[in-house]
């Protein structure tokens, strides 16, 4: 049958499609529709299933935070996942406790992913809460101060350049008006996420940069599974 | 058969002959070149910056974050995609037997193709980056990307329907598998991602990253390969089966593979066992390649002396029998537990692309240069120092980055060695690999000055 494609043009693509469509929808396609947990946010209130909690949204500072991560190009030196290995879950692991395996529910709100491929620097998928804001803030503005011998660049502009919340506000309001009416959980969510940001925040929200959005962001990083105490940072 | 020539050195064709024009061919060759050297600047700079991590490291724009992505592309879409998509201009009209379909749609084509470059330029340094591998460019680049494939697809397809010869080479098939195949794996990473989130999104994206170079680089690649070895040396094709089980096995098999790229991830187990049992039948196409490329040079061997564009090819040939055995190989999940994530892995996409599908480009430009510009090479001593540059600092870094990857493996796998001591250790890999880029850097700047060189000579006694 593939022979005919020695002469004809037109076998020869039909059948090159009939084979890659088949790969490539099975590993495409299929997947998520047999593997619901890829869609569904965690939520375990059940100690003996492992550790509890919940996944939450991102607030606006916060994925501002993420938008910063993203295009300064973080994830081509961070990965972000704690594979079913020892040396993952011991070596990124808090005070003899081992880091929990990261699961697909623990990202459904991700886009873009930010997995990775490569670890010039450490996973960061735990990262949150183990560092406090401090310690970022030397970190950031050179390294090199703070852990001798990393290479990992530093970023004095974080630290200058604004980043500003009135447009997340505005459209946040909106949201409120909707999740009052629908009460849609999503919206719901989102509503309170900036009701509490913008209470947290304060006078402060007119003057916040983007060191402070990242810093935001990284103290989110895998704290949907309630694993580790809450401000217990390393000295 | 008729006899084919090149509008350049259509001074000794008889009458009846096909006069090729080349325009497109032209366009592509001296853009991809150019870029090769520029985007070369670019990949030294983030070598040396794992040496000297301050090197200009308070300007945003010039840090690592910034100049990776656009390495990456540059040399994937820049240099080898656009080197590549001209010597399908220059490959299948000469197939066929026919002139190209449009050589104006060609040159558009090539037109388009700059704009891009160059807008990608611009955009990934200010960092606009929509954050998946790949697929970093903003969405109206992807747009014009799509739109460029569909006219070089267009031009092609029809050059190809117009075929004097009923019969299609091994070549026409894989360039119209790459036409076909690269247009759905390059919607799926760029615009399906779009709708998706979390591990969902990382699995489409995995399945472009890993089918830009399974189902787009490969097929031209090896296109220009079975092309190229039997022009050059003058031999023909071993077996025509054999490319057929190659090809065929390629069209299935491949596609499969992409979640091999979340071993031990948050990615399904049974996935990833599918990804892992299709990686290892990958062995299949690349093997029945690799065999009836090497048989057929037979006898033959001795002209690798002489001609630089087979040093290329069968250099090319062998990086492809690596790569394509490392690749497998790293998809078991032990051998994955030691490997993933680390410097091996820069070291094994740097064979596949620099040294396998590089080598076929590179190889291919030497030979149709003189040939479209109706000139003779400029220096075939500086083409020979081009490979040899190449080829040794290609050495240098694949080896070194698989050491000092797999011994950084081995150090994460301890987990009483700090993760900074294993930054540390790598420092003296990370200098050889610069020396290294160096080296091919050198041999960059020798191929694409003797492909320039040969443009702007003086025309050879036999064209005149």
């Amino acid at each position: 049958m593939l022979k005919k494609a020695d002469t004809s043009a037109i076998w020869a693509i039909v059948a090159s499609l009939v084979l890659f469509f088949i790969g490539g929808l099975m590993t495409t396609v299929v997947p998520p529709m047999v593997d619901k947990s890829w869609g569904q946010p965690f939520a375990n209130a059940d100690k003996s299933k492992g550790p509890t909690g919940h996944l939450r949204r991102l607030n606006g500072l916060e994925l501002a935070g993420r938008a910063v991560y993203v295009r300064e190009g973080c994830w081509y030196c961070h990965t972000q996942q704690i594979r079913t290995l020892l040396a993952d879950t011991k070596r990124y692991g808090w005070k003899g406790v081992d880091a929990p395996i990261s699961t697909p529910d623990e990202f459904v709100y991700d886009s873009p992913h930010m997995f990775g491929t490569k670890r010039t620097g450490p996973d960061l998928a735990r990262i949150g809460g183990r560092y406090d804001t401090q310690w970022h803030r030397t970190h950031f503005r050179n390294p090199r101060d703070l852990v001798k011998g990393s290479i990992m660049p530093a970023f004095p502009w974080l630290f200058t350049n604004k980043v500003d919340l009135t447009g997340y506000f505005a459209e946040a309001d909106v949201i409120a008006q909707k999740a009052a009416a629908t009460k849609d959980p999503a919206l719901v969510e989102q509503a309170a996420l900036a009701a509490d940001l913008k209470a947290k925040l304060g006078p402060q929200a007119a003057n916040l940069t983007e060191f402070d959005a990242m810093v935001a962001y990284l103290q989110t990083l895998g704290r949907a599974k309630d694993w580790r105490e809450a401000n217990d940072y390393e000295k | 058969m008729q006899e084919q020539f090149s509008r350049a050195e259509a001074g000794s064709a008889g009458t009846g002959a096909i006069v090729h024009e080349d325009l497109t061919v032209k366009w592509f060759m001296l853009s991809s070149i150019s870029y090769f050297f520029i985007v070369g600047i670019i990949a030294l700079v983030i070598a040396a910056k794992f040496v000297w991590p301050d090197l200009m490291g308070t300007t945003s724009w010039l840090t690592y974050g910034r100049m990776r992505p656009l390495h990456v592309n540059g040399m994937l879409f820049g240099w080898l995609l656009a080197a590549d998509m001209g010597l399908t201009f220059y490959i299948v009209p000469r197939l066929c037997g026919v002139k190209l379909w449009s050589e104006k749609l060609g040159v558009a084509t090539g037109i388009l193709w700059n704009i891009i470059i160059l807008g990608a330029v611009v955009s990934l340094l200010a960092g606009r980056n929509k954050g998946w591998e790949y697929a970093e460019l903003e969405t109206p680049l992807s747009v014009l990307v799509v739109v460029a494939w569909l006219m070089f697809t267009a031009n092609i397809l029809m050059t190809v329907a117009k075929r004097k010869y009923q019969a299609m080479y091994v070549s026409i098939w894989y360039f119209m598998g790459c036409l076909l195949w690269t247009a759905f794996v390059y919607l799926t990473g760029n615009f399906a991602t779009m709708f998706t989130t979390g591990v969902n999104q990382a699995n489409l994206n995995w399945m472009y990253v890993h089918n830009a170079v399974g189902l787009i680089f490969t097929p031209v690649g090896l296109g220009i390969a079975y092309y190229f070895i039997p022009r050059a040396s003058n031999t023909p094709l071993f077996s025509h089966k054999l490319s057929m089980v190659g090809f065929w096995s390629l069209a299935f098999v491949y596609v499969w593979t992409g979640a091999h790229h979340m071993l031990h991830g948050p990615i399904s187990q049974w996935l990833q066992t599918i990804a892992i049992a299709f990686s290892v039948m990958l062995l299949i196409p690349v093997w029945a390649v690799v065999y009836n490329l090497l048989i057929t040079m037979k006898g033959q061997w001795h002209q690798l002396r002489d001609r630089v564009e087979l040093k290329f090819l069968m250099s090319g040939v062998i990086f492809y029998l690596l790569t394509c055995f490392q690749g497998p190989m790293h998809s078991l999940r032990t051998v994955n537990a030691i490997v993933s994530k680390t410097d091996w892995i820069p070291g094994h996409a740097h064979m596949a692309v620099l040294g396998a599908f590089s080598f076929f480009a590179v190889a291919g430009t030497y030979y149709a240069a003189p040939r479209i510009f109706g000139k003779n090479l400029f220096s075939t001593a500086l083409a020979n120092w081009s490979y040899w540059m190449i080829m040794i600092g290609g050495l240098g870094f694949f080896v070194t980055l698989w050491l000092g990857g797999f011994w950084q493996g081995w150090q994460w796998n301890d987990v009483s060695i700090p993760f900074i001591k294993t930054v540390i250790a790598l420092k003296p890999i990370w200098t050889v690999r610069f020396v290294s880029g160096v080296m091919i850097f050198a041999g960059i700047v020798m191929f694409a000055y003797n492909i320039m060189a040969t443009a702007l000579g003086p025309q050879s006694e036999s064209a005149a």
